[in-house]
């Protein structure tokens, strides 16, 4: 019953497939469901109506659609299909097929794409690192930014490995000339507080070290109070200080905060450090307005 | 009986009510089965507790926790004389918080604590896809509810770019990562996929820098590949639920 089904909805899709152009909006939508209830399928029997629709004149959007459903079919021609859909279809086509052999995450599929970056576009390129990042494959996004010599090329890869979570990958790339800016924003989305902390602890450099400790707030963890509370104290450049205040309050650290209130003898520093708690909205901002009110504290 | 239905009962999800006098009379009868039933209680009281939020605050949320900070500070700054509160948009995520906590946490759970399932034979009927590799019934349902409701709120954004639509979708994004890592943690790789290759586009039409043509275009293409997986996502499960 079930086969005599899907050869009906089979037999639908081609009858379809073969109408004239004109095509109303109800056999638009009756194509899609139809496509979608394809899924359930055989795989045998899914391959050549999807080929059909591929293959045929039908619009663009039901052909992207037939390319999510083949990227769905585990068999060896589905994903040729797919990889040559890649290298020589219809430019949005292609790069449908390319996200698709994401999706799919087949190691071998994985493989080709890498002549397709080499020789592809700008949008063949994005959409290969996008597919790469669908399929979890670090290895091949670490390759695209080693190897390059493009800072903007450079510049995609590391946002795409901050994105993984690449931490080992982005620590490899650390001594890249010129890119500290890009690699600190990677380290921050991928969460690396280590190599956030010996940035940010490094005063070589004040710009990439206030960078640093605004990255270690995004980044956050648990010692990170602890981490901003040295640096400051540690520091006499008013640069490197507004920085820590405003990592302070990027992580939510009033704590930390209070802390240096209360250490401080510097009026100056005091109203700085008391303005970062009321924007915080700490809850200790109130007792410390009233001391301060009262005591001149 | 196996824990599966156990964690369904505790919920008081997925169950028919035939199942739960079934689930009831068995715990009754069944001492050894009671006492698992109880020690499962007290493991998913923990997991109900506040304490999971701690998952909910992983690696890939608080890049986005901490744009929210950013953004409230930045509020602040332009509004110093007082905070705004978005009721609606408050509550609305107050509900997907306590949800996905209590959900992602349930995926987490079961990933670590379950013994693997016995490989099932496709069978000659083997279906377009290999089937989706699913450590549990609750995993499957959890991941199912998360589709569908991914699928409605995709239809109900607001078709005008604005604020609240990019907040919608950011929401949406966020719950999507949060499930995309229980599939990773629950060994459902292909799953993992999928919903990471929803967020791009998700991104897409959050940054409301398209036309309404192409973000029609691309809001109805996820909506299809929703559905595909749910109907996928139904086959499997029901294809792998067995009698009590």
């Amino acid at each position: 019953m079930i086969d005599f089904r899907k050869l009906l909805l089979a037999a639908l899709l081609m009858s379809i497939g073969a109408q004239a152009p004109a095509q109303t909006d109800d056999a638009e939508r009756l194509k899609m469901s139809a496509l979608e209830a394809l899924i359930s399928a055989p795989p045998e029997r899914a391959l050549p109506i999807v080929r059909k629709v591929l293959s045929g004149d039908s619009s663009a959007k039901l052909k992207k659609r037939a390319l999510f459903v083949l990227g769905q079919i585990d068999l060896p021609e589905a994903r040729a299909q797919l990889i040559e859909t890649a290298r020589t279809g219809d430019k949005n086509l292609r790069l449908e097929a390319i996200r698709t052999i994401g999706i799919g995450g087949d190691p071998e599929a994985l493989a080709e794409l890498a002549e397709i970056y080499k020789t592809g576009d700008g949008d063949a390129r994005s959409a290969v690192l996008e597919a790469y990042l669908i399929a979890d494959d670090r290895n091949a996004v670490y390759q695209v930014a080693a190897n390059t010599q493009d800072p903007g090329e450079f510049e995609k890869a590391v946002e795409v490995l901050g994105a993984m979570g690449a931490t080992e990958e982005l620590r490899a790339l650390r001594d890249r000339p010129g890119m500290a800016e890009v690699l600190i924003d990677a380290y921050a989305i991928a969460g690396d507080v280590e190599t956030l902390t010996a940035m940010a602890s490094d005063g070589s450099d004040p710009g990439r070290q206030a960078q640093a400790i605004r990255g270690l707030a995004i980044a956050g963890g648990d010692g990170v109070g602890g981490v901003l509370v040295d640096i400051y104290r540690g520091t006499q450049s008013p640069n490197v200080k507004e920085a820590v205040r405003e990592a302070l309050l990027i992580a939510d650290e009033d704590e930390a905060v209070l802390e240096l209130f209360r250490a401080s003898t510097d009026a100056a520093e005091k109203r700085e450090l008391l303005q970062t708690l009321v924007i915080m909205d700490s809850d200790a901002v109130w007792d410390l307005i009233n001391a301060t009110l009262e005591n001149g504290q | 009986m196996n824990d599966d239905i156990l964690t369904l009962y505790y919920y008081k999800d997925g169950l028919s009510e035939s199942e739960l006098l079934q689930v009831r009379s068995a715990l009754e009868k069944d001492a050894a089965l009671r006492a698992r039933y109880e020690q499962l209680c007290k493991d998913l009281a923990r997991l109900d507790a506040p304490d999971t939020v701690s998952v909910a605050a992983d690696v890939t949320a608080r890049w986005h926790d901490s744009i929210d900070r950013a953004a409230r500070i930045e509020q602040q700054r332009k509004q110093p004389a007082g905070r705004l509160l978005h009721v609606p948009s408050f509550a609305w995520g107050t509900v997907v918080a306590a949800a996905l906590v209590v959900g992602v946490g349930l995926g987490f759970y079961l990933s670590e604590q379950r013994e693997p399932e016995p490989a099932i034979d496709p069978g000659p009927m083997a279906n377009v896809t290999p089937e989706v590799h699913l450590p549990s019934v609750a995993f499957a349902r959890g991941m199912q509810v998360h589709l569908r409701e991914s699928r409605q709120e995709l239809a109900a954004l607001p078709p005008d770019a604005g604020e609240e639509r990019a907040m919608l979708i950011m929401h949406m994004i966020q719950q999507n990562r949060l499930f995309e890592r229980a599939a990773e943690q629950s060994d459902a790789g292909d799953l993992a996929r999928v919903l990471r290759a929803f967020e791009p586009i998700l991104m897409r039409l959050a940054a409301n820098d398209m036309t309404p043509e192409d973000a029609e275009a691309l809001q109805a293409q996820l909506a299809f590949e929703l559905n595909v997986m749910l109907t996928k996502l139904g086959k499997n499960a029901s294809e792998s639920t067995g009698p009590i």
